[in-house]
């Protein structure tokens, strides 16, 4: 009997050190610190740290993480500066108002400045009443402001904590209109922010409570902080899924005009946030996405893509644009057509993309193309005789996963066409030999050969295309060339059924009895 | 431009070009939106580039935890690009013998018994039902290689052409992938050098296995006509096997 020859298993050593305890305490400590960064860090709320009026000249930013006793003395602080307002809330004499200031103020700077500010401690202080009390109509702005602020950051944090905020939403909603001061209705906007970046839930709280509209309007002055707090917010209000609030807001009198006008002037920190705007309107209202796709909204996207090098900025623009090619065949046929400038343009800007250092930029550039390619012939002659290939054809065998499947997509897409009337989609040859003779082929067996089944189908998908179109027979040859008998052979002993049926079928066909007998 | 109609009559689901949609929350944008958030506050929180690529990577939606695919392994994989490394450590096993590859330690052991084991092949010449079904918890025996490989095609859907007495030793490309990565390995020189004298010990096998009694094709390789995984039954047996087939187990 033969001895198995398999790879002996290795199996880590026990390991142990002096001082054990202590070290594992550092590292529990330094595991709970980063997931609270990193939670933080991917959250779509933001801590407001400096004014919103650059007024405190003498705010230091702490630096340091807090560890657990320096949390502890905030923590001291922060119920002293509640009791403190609480104090101030009820004196009736002289001075009262920079009693209250002063005090809302001492708060707002504990809860601005480590880098997980004492909210929980606050909060169990009883900070929130107060609060909404300072919120009340009549009170002068710098009161406002600080109110407004302590509670952006209160909402910036926990779920728990955020939706702590629910009575404070329609005195905040009501401090966004035209009757506040800039600073004021901007700093509500913030903590609305905030709130509708939570979730759903109180997203639908907002809406219900009429926010809409004021951060709609805010968004219509040409320039200014205000604007960029107001798009920011509005991108986290109408996030979904429900498509309605971004069908409402496309439809508010001169959203659409301004945020066209800001795309194309402004600086590239509001064209940001416009932009996100704009990708959650075309992602999630077909209205949206119609208007929007017969504005002037292609162009001024593909223009920013090519002229911009703000990843920040190109983000929002890419995925804007891929939301309309994706959407509206409107884009796609009427718009991007062969022959016309901005159809050039636009591929030029998604090259550009292509060859980009930025996962994100090169991943959804190559999704816009292969929506592109899926369109009329003359769109996959376009791409196929422009820059965008040899990109392509390199990303296929370097790029990371999912990056490749992207490409493979466009690649794919460029060798057939969809048959309009029938049901079986037709094969470019010519396309299908250019790519193939410039080295394709070894990148989707590698696909075929993955973990992921839709990369894998991909793969097989693009092996049976080869195998069936290339001329004089040739395809066989190359998938055994590549290695591409040994891929298929995997998924005899492959838990999904589909994949295995496809590679039987492919290997019957192909690579049956016959082959390589010169009969 | 030369376009072709493609042919009818098949299953293969073949490719079609259709553009595609994702929801704002489809995990497809997930890294787009995380490098929106770290970019919007590494200002203010510092972020080394460091946490930035490990946010990437862990809440990224790049690679999440991947299962293994091959039917019982269950391995779990960090993620896609790890895949490779497991496959090549756990389901390549190879005969010491043969060098031919398998996915399964089941499967090796199976061709052991078949090509390798006398002891086999004087049972089945005694008449036992010694040939297993592939397939993990089938449990049915038959008589002969080509009576098993019916069962697979007609029972399991395996591919008319799969021989799994041919499986094959691995690719020339996976072969010289291992051999760069075994290199510093002093263990792996016997190995190695089986893998240069391949082709002796399979002109020595196939001389064996013509001696033998048994009505199964052992390990023939006819000359080799292309190095690829799927050996194919020369024709003086394929002759033999059409009529068998009415004459199952």
């Amino acid at each position: 009997m033969a001895d198995e020859a398999s790879t002996p298993h290795k199996r880590d050593s026990i390991k142990s050190s002096v001082g054990s305890v202590a070290a594992q305490k550092r590292r529990e400590h330094a595991v709970t610190v980063g997931k609270e960064r990193r939670e933080s860090l991917i959250r779509t709320k933001r801590l407001c740290r400096v004014g919103v009026s650059s007024g405190d000249a003498d705010m230091p930013v702490d630096d340091d993480m807090s560890m657990d006793e320096e949390q502890s003395v905030l923590e001291d602080q922060t119920l002293k500066a509640v009791e403190e307002l609480k104090h101030a809330i009820g004196y009736q004499g002289k001075g009262a108002t920079q009693k209250r200031v002063n005090a809302l103020r001492e708060l707002r700077r504990l809860l601005s400045k480590s880098e997980y500010p004492p909210v929980e401690a606050a909060l169990k202080a009883g900070a929130m009443t107060i609060l909404v009390q300072c919120l009340s109509f009549g009170s002068p702005d710098e009161q406002l402001l600080e109110a407004a602020w302590c509670l952006t950051n209160i909402a910036a944090g926990k779920p728990e904590e955020t939706k702590a905020l629910l009575p404070a939403l329609p005195l905040l909603i009501a401090h966004l209109g035209e009757k506040s001061t800039t600073p004021v209705s901007e700093q509500c906007a913030w903590a609305l922010g905030n709130v509708a970046g939570e979730g759903e839930e109180l997203r639908n709280v907002l809406l219900s409570q009429g926010a809409l509209l004021p951060l709609a309007r805010m968004m219509l002055p040409n320039k200014g902080s205000t604007v960029r707090t107001a798009a920011w917010a509005l991108s986290n209000l109408i996030k979904g899924p429900d498509p309605k609030p971004a069908t409402d807001l496309i439809r508010v009198d001169g959203v659409l005009d301004s945020i066209l006008r800001h795309l194309k002037k402004a600086d590239e920190e509001l064209a940001t946030e416009v932009a996100w705007v704009v990708v959650y309107l075309t992602a999630l209202s077909n209205n949206a996405t119609s208007m929007l796709a017969k504005s002037d909204l292609p162009q001024i996207l593909v223009d920013r893509l090519a002229s911009s090098n703000s990843l920040q900025l190109l983000i929002p623009v890419l995925r804007s644009l891929g939301n309309l090619v994706a959407g509206d065949t409107y884009v796609t046929n009427i718009i991007l057509i062969a022959g016309r400038e901005i159809t050039e343009n636009a591929i030029q800007a998604l090259a550009k993309c292509l060859r980009s250092e930025h996962r994100v930029l090169k991943k959804e550039s190559a999704w816009v193309l292969s929506n592109i390619a899926a369109g009329s012939i003359e769109h996959k002659q376009l791409i196929h005789s422009s820059e965008a290939v040899p990109l392509l054809i390199r990303l296929l065998s370097t790029a990371p996963f999912d990056i490749k499947k992207e490409v493979a997509y466009v690649l794919g897409n460029l060798c057939v066409a969809a048959n309009e009337g029938s049901e079986r989609p037709k094969l470019i040859v010519d396309h299908l030999v250019s790519l193939v003779g410039r080295g394709c082929l070894g990148g989707f067996v590698d696909l075929v050969r993955s973990a992921d089944i839709e990369a894998a189908r991909l793969g097989l998908q693009f092996m049976e295309l080869v195998l069936r179109g290339m001329p004089h027979s040739e395809g066989p040859k190359l998938v055994e060339a590549e290695d591409g008998i040994d891929a298929m052979e995997r998924f005899q002993f492959h838990e999904n059924e589909d994949l295995r049926n496809m590679a039987n079928e492919l290997v019957d066909k192909y690579f049956g009895e016959d082959y390589g007998l010169d009969s | 431009m030369e376009i072709e109609e493609s042919g009818i009559g098949l299953l293969f689901p073949q490719w079609k070009p259709v553009r595609r949609r994702f929801d704002p929350d489809a995990p497809f944008f997930a890294s787009g939106n995380i490098e929106r958030e770290l970019l919007a506050k590494q200002v203010a929180l510092d972020l080394t580039e460091e946490e930035k690529q490990q946010l990437r990577d862990t809440e990224g939606g790049g690679s999440s935890e991947v299962f293994c695919p091959v039917v019982g392994c269950r391995g779990r994989l960090k993620s896609l690009e790890d895949f490779e490394d497991h496959y090549n450590a756990r389901h390549m096993a190879s005969c010491s013998i043969c060098s031919r590859v398998y996915p399964t330690s089941r499967l090796l052991s199976i061709h052991v018994s078949e090509s390798h084991d006398s002891f086999f092949q004087a049972k089945v010449a005694r008449g036992y039902a010694m040939y297993e079904c592939l397939v993990e918890g089938c449990g049915v025996k038959l008589k002969n290689y080509k009576n098993r490989q019916q069962h697979l095609v007609d029972k399991h859907k395996f591919p008319t052409a799969f021989e799994f007495f041919k499986k094959a030793k691995s690719s020339k490309k996976h072969r010289q992938k291992v051999q760069k990565k075994q290199g510093l390995h002093k263990t792996d020189d016997a190995s190695t050098a089986m893998q240069v004298e391949e082709e002796s010990i399979d002109n020595l096998v196939s001389a064996v296995s013509k001696l033998s009694t048994s009505d199964s094709p052992s390990a023939i390789s006819f000359g080799r006509r292309h190095t690829r995984g799927l050996n194919f039954v020369p024709r003086a047996i394929q002759k033999e096997r059409r009529p068998d087939i009415s004459s199952g187990q």
